[in-house]
């Protein structure tokens, strides 16, 4: 039996009448890296915020790190909310000490782990600066190091990347392996792509208020064809005889998509018709196509209503 | 310390230190000092004013010259001798033909208040309103004069005063110290707790609230809250005590002690002469603990309807409803306090949140020490009664972000969101 550290059932939230989160079952085994995405007012945040007990679902339940309900386990957990918030007045290295303290984690430890971790993240120049003097990048890594100050077994980011430049993008892109590595399990949110390609063991996506998949990278990936890019040395236009049905020319190579099944047999058809090869790629589809296609195939399924819409987007 | 405990101290420390360590704190700190200096700018002129008018007053007789040595006598004994306010200056003119009493009744410079003309016997008394005092008080003088002329000299009596310093004090000063510790508390409460009511929005407003209410149980975060608040109340009330005391040291050390011996009963001697019926140590205590029990109870009240309200102006017209509550809480209070043993006075102690203020009065009026147990358990009661309710109105509505969680929007939110959905 795979060891959970998030086991979310059926969560549901209503807003007055209308269902920011439908159903919504996640689980998240320890010791991974998981991603919940989905694009803006999706519920994600609404849903993260169940599964940490910060607000009560209208049915379902959320249990974590071993079957414990949020609130027994709250000092084993590090919480980066979507909405950042600091004491302008604290100076960095007090902020971050402040937040291991509400998770139980003693003072005076707590400011010594905060000079380590700015250290490393480049920060040690602002640690006794005061927040309000800060940068917003500045301010959301030491928020981000508040999170973690405690070594927490569980960490939930809710947009973590979202106001970093690329610099700490991939500063905090690191942190959030090396947690991974010490052990802990890793829940973050966003509508990202490129992060979640390159951090998650597996993913969540989450469109119009329920999940829509659940799985690694490369299943969702999986969910679209291959993308073939074939450029021909020849210029011959009988060539679309032997390349399957919907290719495009754009400009001298052909596009299509191919089932993974088929792709040896068009090698073959290739190699046989003589035409050459002056360039072939055979891609999977990124994870931001595969996103995309679920997406739009759940968009498909409403009928666009630009009120519900706003009603989504305020609520979250 | 137990989880829930710690949790309160760091919240309470963070705000205790983030209130007490910035410049406007010795603003709010120095605060009472400039109400001083108003106060006694105020009473200066107002006694200035009183003083001048003093002095401009009098009641004038105009008599035979054979009685105005008569007449200043008899002014000299009774003047002291009558209860209430001394009566005004009495003027003493000897009488000459066509004097006009109406004519000094009018004197300009001077408020005359009556005007007495003619023989003792039966003068002519002009009064500026009927049936004054000083019209009577002129009329005692003539009739006191006669009187001791009809009886001749008299020795007189020669009383042997004694002083009932140590028969226990009055109900009438207990009462006094009960309204006392009433109003010193009630107004502490409404000046230092008032502040909590936007502690709540400050958090939303630089979106802490949700680092915390991750981290810890929000009845932690309202409770350091409001301990942290009570810290910087406690260090005020600590301060000005202090100087209190300091001022009252230097002033004893101005007093010549020869001077002190000779007025027999020093001033700090009579005040400590008149004791609540607990004693002072005890009545000091208990005022302490029900200050600390009204601070939580109104802070927890202030704190929970401004965590409800969206904006700085919601804030201020739902802290209105509550300041008149509270004053109405004083007012059933000091009725209380006047009538110690009565059933206002009961009802008043059974109300939580006129309990301290009225138990506080109590205690300077009955001896019963174990009831103050109870009341102290009772109120603090409330106080997490209070809290548990803020904390899930807060939570069910505004953490969750609910549109219709304002009762006076609710009808109108649905409203809207029945609209939306069609």
């Amino acid at each position: 039996m795979i060891d959970l550290s998030v086991e979310a059932k059926g969560l549901t939230k209503y807003f007055g009448a209308f269902r920011a989160v439908d159903n919504v079952s996640l689980e998240v085994p320890t010791g991974t890296i998981y991603g919940v995405l989905g694009p803006n007012g999706a519920g994600k945040t609404t849903s993260l915020r169940m599964m940490l007990g910060i607000v009560d679902p209208d049915a379902g339940e959320s249990r974590l790190l071993g079957g414990r309900t949020p609130q027994m386990v709250r000092h084993r957990v590090g919480y980066l909310p979507e909405e950042r918030g600091l004491y302008p007045g604290m100076k960095a290295r007090e902020a971050i000490a402040f937040m291991g303290a509400l998770r139980g984690l003693d003072w005076a430890e707590g400011r010594r782990r905060a000079a380590d971790f700015m250290s490393e993240l480049s920060l040690e120049r602002v640690i006794d600066e005061k927040i309000r003097k800060m940068s917003k990048g500045m301010a959301q890594m030491v928020q981000l190091i508040g999170s973690i100050v405690h070594a927490p077994d569980l960490i939930v980011l809710d947009e973590p990347f979202s106001g970093l430049d690329p610099v700490n993008q991939e500063r905090l892109e690191m942190l959030v392996r090396r947690e991974r590595d010490r052990g802990a399990t890793i829940l973050f949110s966003t509508h990202v792509m490129a992060h979640a390609e390159r951090l998650c063991d597996r993913i969540a996506i989450i469109a119009r208020s329920a999940g829509r998949f659940e799985g690694t990278v490369d299943a969702a990936r999986a969910l679209l064809p291959m993308q073939v890019r074939y450029t021909p040395r020849t210029d011959d236009p009988a060539l679309a005889r032997i390349l399957p049905v919907g290719a495009e020319r754009r400009g001298e190579a052909w596009q299509f998509p191919i089932e993974d099944d088929a792709v040896e047999p068009l090698l073959a058809r290739i190699t046989a018709s003589g035409h050459g090869v002056a360039g072939l790629s055979i891609v999977r589809p990124a994870l931001h196509d595969a996103f995309v296609h679920i997406v739009r195939q759940v968009d498909a399924g409403f009928d666009a209503d630009p009120e519900t819409d706003a009603i989504e987007e305020s609520a979250a | 310390m137990t989880p829930l405990l710690r949790n309160i101290f760091v919240v309470a420390r963070r705000d205790f230190l983030s209130i007490v360590a910035t410049p406007t704190f010795l603003l709010f700190l120095l605060a009472p000092l400039f109400m001083i200096g108003m106060g006694a700018l105020g009473g200066f002129g107002a006694s200035q004013l009183a003083d001048s008018a003093r002095g401009a007053g009098r009641v004038v007789a105009v008599v035979d010259p054979g009685d105005v040595e008569a007449l200043r006598e008899a002014d000299a004994r009774l003047r002291d001798a009558l209860p209430g306010g001394k009566p005004a200056t009495l003027e003493l003119r000897v009488a000459t033909s066509g004097v006009d009493p109406v004519t000094i009744a009018q004197e300009k410079g001077r408020d005359t208040y009556a005007v007495m003309i003619g023989p003792l016997a039966a003068p002519r008394i002009v009064e500026r309103e009927a049936n004054s005092r000083s019209g009577r008080y002129l009329a005692l003088l003539a009739t006191e004069v006669l009187r001791a002329r009809a009886a001749g000299p008299i020795a007189p009596a020669a009383p042997h005063f004694e002083s009932l310093t140590r028969g226990g004090t009055s109900i009438a000063a207990q009462q006094s110290i009960g309204f006392g510790a009433v109003f010193v508390i009630f107004l502490l409460t409404l000046l230092l707790a008032g502040q909590s009511v936007g502690m709540l929005a400050e958090e939303k407003g630089n979106k802490v609230i949700e680092i915390l209410a991750a981290a810890v149980p929000l009845e932690s975060v309202f409770l350091g809250k409001l301990i942290g608040l009570l810290g910087v109340a406690i260090l005020f009330i600590a301060f000005w005590m202090a100087m209190a005391i300091g001022a009252g040291l230097v002033m004893l050390t101005q007093i010549d002690p020869a001077a002190a011996a000779q007025a027999g009963a020093s001033a700090p001697q009579l005040v400590l002469a008149v004791a609540p019926a607990t004693g002072w140590p005890f009545f000091i205590l208990a005022a302490f603990l029900y200050f600390v029990m009204a601070f939580l109870l109104l802070g927890a009240v202030f704190l929970g309807v401004g965590a409800q309200a969206a904006t700085v102006r919601e804030i201020q017209m739902l802290s209105l409803p509550i300041t008149i509550f509270q004053v109405a809480m004083l007012s059933l209070s000091s009725a209380a306090a006047n009538a110690p043993g009565s059933r206002l006075a009961t009802i008043a102690q059974l109300i939580p949140f006129s309990s301290p203020l009225a138990m506080a009065a109590r205690a300077a009026t009955d001896d019963a020490k174990a009831v103050h147990l109870l009341a102290l358990g009772w109120q603090a009661i409330w106080v997490a009664l209070v809290v548990y309710v803020s904390v899930r109105l807060f939570r069910s509505g505004v953490l969750s972000g609910r549109r219709d969680w304002r009762f006076w929007k609710r009808t109108k939110g649905v409203a809207a969101d029945t609209a939306a959905r069609r």
